[in-house]
């Protein structure tokens, strides 16, 4: 039922013929109003108007605002269920508890929230730098076990992916804390720096040179040129002369240098716990800070060389604290205070 | 405690609390060592060298004679006045035994009491060191330890000993030194110079602080004692020059005498060489001022008991005693100085004038130098010298730094040389003390501490090598500063 009461095919006629009118007749809100040719000669004439070719975006995720960061999401989840796929099917994945301890640690530096966000062209909030980085562990650890697994193809694939997110000083970051190895030179000396409050001391440890060498025994193994430490009883040798360690610094023997018992002493120490007494002499130039400081500046450089020297006793070195710098230091002085904690009199009024 | 309660009617009583009578088991003052060991005249007579030659080098600067006699009754001094000064005892220590005073909050304890391990008496003589006898004295003992006769007549016990020596002794169960190679070297020259005169045989003990010196110089005095030498030994000479020895001047010779010195010099002489002294007599008469000279044959026992009674005439019979013991060729002398740099210096002795007298002015500086330099000289002998740094006060001067050859600023042309003390440096040799003690030497050292119960028993190889490396072999800082300083045992 028509409501208007009009045919169907007279509606049709009519809506055709409304188009016909709107394609040809011009109306006032469209037409252009008319211009007396003589205020158009300093207007430049109008532009061509090119129909708008509206064309795709490169990313489905354009629109989002945070194309970059949201398109790497989806790479990166289907990298990582990609990777995961291949992992299982390579029966690497899931793996038991003992594989996953003896699997190398993760080394892992992304890059920082500025970098990411410059690489994905995307300003990253915490949050969102937070999954991508979460993702990248995850495929890290993907990578790790590929690695291990010995598929290095996809280990390799998977680096490639995970370098591009890496930062460029990976390396030096990665190299920091970790002492530089000493450096033995022809003779055999190790060259080692120890500091201690302001003093600063440079040290030379080279073996001593054993005067009665011990007759050779089936159970000794091939000794390397230099660090070797023979014990030599002189039980069994009573005419064989004990080594003593020498100690010279700053040209003069230890003794004179350091008049304090308590100074020679913590000079001594590092010799004293590792049993290395009388196998190796020390020279040592120290400049700086008064004689406490001095002596253990010294003797932080005898610990550093002794563990240059014999590897084994670094352990019993760190326990002690004689391989770390102290790292105490003159506190400053604070104002309104007399001193760095001592404070003024108290006035009531 | 009020004193109605306390018993008085036993003189023996349990109850600690008494203030009557001390208990019996208390030692006695009298009986004791001297309380206070700071004083070196109470560090000398440490060894048990009678009463009298302690007191009789005399405290003070005074211009005329003191005699200060042991056991000086208290009545005679303070009959004019009030006042009571302290008691001293026999030792010249203050305090007394007698005075009754109560215990105040420390208790006496019955020795049966004391049941605690440390308190226990040693036992079976853990120490066993050789004795020190010339015959056994070879190159094969080098490092060995080797514990000094302790006879009354030993030098160490008449003359004394230096006060780090005393005061070790005193920490010991035996006085014992070891042997080096020094200690050979220097009795081979004692041997050599036996025949000779001591002109030929004048050494220096040279080398730094605590190498051994003293001990060595020691070593050489036990040796000659052992040896049938008489043996004059001034273990401290530098007591004739720090005015610390009463001192007149003699218008005759010019000099300032110093009778109570040669007083005990002769008394301490007498003692350690009075078996040798018996068939010595003097050849002549001993002219003394003041009284009838001495008999020639006088057996020289007499002439230096003569001497040791009288002070006035100590310092005359002494010049007169050396040069009768140069002259004789029965036994060689030995004249052994330790702090020997100290009659060269400037002495601490005032003229009325308030100059400062000249140590060649003072009869024994003069006496030891004359002797020292080959001025004069025994006929059989030697003289042996020790430098010793230990007295600031009193070091090495230019002139014997440059006699001996010790560097360490000799060339300095800017200093003036006083051509008397030159003249007196002449022909002194000099004998290095190595300043390191070797391995094993410093191994037979550790070992007699150890038995001797200074280091517990359980420290071992470690001890001992970290503290000879602290040391740098040093003996006196080894020793010292080393296991006997360190609570890292």
């Amino acid at each position: 039922m028509n409501v208007l009461g009009v045919g169907r095919s007279s509606f049709r006629t009519a809506v055709a013929a409304l188009r016909n009118t709107q394609t040809s007749r011009a109306l006032a809100t469209t037409a252009r109003p008319y211009v007396p040719p003589a205020s158009l000669e300093h207007v430049a004439p109008p532009r061509p108007r090119r129909s708008r070719i509206k064309t795709k975006p490169e990313s489905s995720a354009f629109f989002t605002g945070r194309a970059g960061y949201y398109d790497s999401i989806d790479s990166l989840e289907s990298a990582i269920h990609h990777s995961q796929r291949a992992l299982k099917n390579l029966h690497l994945l899931p793996l038991p508890a003992f594989a996953k301890e003896a699997l190398p640690p993760l080394q892992t530096v992304w890059k920082t929230k500025e970098d990411m966000s410059e690489l994905l062209s995307a300003k990253l909030t915490t949050s969102r730098y937070r999954r991508v980085t979460g993702l990248l562990g995850q495929l890290n650890d993907h990578r790790r076990v590929a690695d291990v697994g010995g598929y290095a193809e996809l280990s390799s694939g998977l680096s490639s992916v995970l370098e591009t997110f890496e930062r460029d000083n990976k390396d030096a970051v990665l190299a920091r804390g970790i002492r530089k190895p000493v450096k033995f030179d022809e003779y055999g000396r190790s060259y080692t720096v120890g500091k201690r409050k302001e003093s600063a001391a440079r040290v030379w440890i080279i073996p001593v040179k054993q005067r009665a060498a011990p007759a050779p025994t089936e159970t000794q193994a091939a000794s390397p040129d230099f660090g070797t430490v023979d014990p030599i009883s002189i039980d069994s040798d009573p005419t064989a002369a004990v080594s003593m360690t020498e100690v010279l610094v700053n040209g003069m023997p230890l003794a004179k240098c350091f008049p304090l018992p308590a100074d020679r002493e913590r000079i001594i120490r590092p010799f004293r716990l590792t049993g290395l007494l009388g196998a190796y002499n020390v020279f040592a130039i120290v400049r700086g800070g008064g004689t406490t400081g001095q002596s253990g500046a010294v003797a932080h450089g005898i610990a550093k060389g002794l563990a240059a020297h014999v590897p084994d006793i670094e352990l019993i070195l760190k326990r002690s604290k004689l391989i770390r710098r102290d790292p105490r230091m003159v506190e400053r002085k604070k104002t309104g205070l007399a001193k760095a904690r001592k404070r003024y009199a108290w006035v009531k009024r | 405690m009020t004193r109605d309660t306390a018993p008085h009617t036993s003189s023996l009583n349990s109850d600690p609390l008494s203030t009557t009578n001390p208990p019996e088991h208390w030692v006695k003052r009298e009986d004791a060592l001297p309380p206070k060991m700071s004083s070196i005249h109470a560090a000398r007579c440490l060894l048990g060298s009678t009463v009298k030659s302690t007191r009789a080098v005399a405290v003070g600067r005074t211009y005329a004679t003191k005699q200060v006699v042991a056991g000086r009754s208290l009545a005679q001094k303070t009959k004019s006045s009030s006042f009571r000064p302290s008691r001293r005892n026999d030792a010249g220590g203050e305090g007394s035994a007698k005075k009754e005073r109560s215990t105040g909050a420390f208790q006496t304890m019955s020795p049966t009491s004391l049941t605690a391990e440390i308190f226990k008496d040693r036992g079976a003589d853990e120490l066993v060191l050789p004795t020190f006898r010339p015959e056994a004295l070879t190159q094969d003992k080098v490092a060995t330890a080797m514990k000094f006769p302790v006879a009354d007549t030993n030098p160490m016990r008449a003359f004394g000993l230096p006060k780090n020596i005393a005061t070790e002794f005193q920490l010991l169960s035996k006085p014992f030194s070891v042997i080096r190679d020094v200690t050979l070297k220097v009795l081979g020259r004692l041997d050599s110079a036996n025949n000779k005169s001591s002109f030929h045989s004048r050494m220096v003990l040279t080398g730094s602080q605590g190498c051994g010196k003293s001990y060595t110089l020691l070593q050489a005095v036990q040796y000659a004692a052992a040896s049938n030498w008489l043996v004059f030994y001034f273990p401290y000479v530098i007591d004739t020059v720090n005015s610390s020895t009463s001192y007149t001047y003699d218008p005759r010779t010019k000099t300032y005498l110093q009778p109570a010195y040669a007083a005990q010099t002769l008394q301490n002489f007498l003692t350690a060489n009075s078996r040798l002294l018996q068939e010595l007599k003097t050849p002549g008469d001993v002219p003394i001022d003041g009284r009838a000279p001495i008999q020639g044959g006088t057996p020289l026992t007499e002439l230096i008991t003569i001497g040791a009674k009288d002070p006035s005439s100590a310092p005359a019979i002494l010049s007169a005693l050396m040069g009768i013991l140069s002259k004789q060729t029965d036994y060689p002398v030995l004249l052994a100085i330790d702090a020997f740099q100290a009659l060269y210096c400037k002495t601490s002795y005032k003229d009325p004038q308030f100059s400062t007298i000249k140590s060649y002015h003072l009869s024994m500086p003069r006496l030891l130098l004359e002797y020292a330099s080959g001025k004069k000289s025994f006929a059989r002998g030697a003289v042996i010298g020790a430098l010793s740094a230990s007295n600031t006060t009193f070091s090495a001067p230019i002139e014997l730094r440059e006699s001996l050859k010790l560097g360490n600023g000799t060339a300095n042309s800017y200093i003036k040389r006083s051509p008397v003390l030159v003249s007196y440096a002449e022909g002194l040799t000099k004998i290095t003390v190595p300043e390191a003690l070797s391995e094993r030497e410093a191994a037979s050292l550790f070992d007699v501490w150890m038995k001797d119960k200074a280091i517990s028993r359980d420290s071992g190889d470690e001890l001992f090598m970290s503290k000879y490396s602290e040391a740098g072999g040093n003996p006196r800082d080894f020793v010292w500063k080393g296991f006997l300083a360190t609570i890292t045992l």
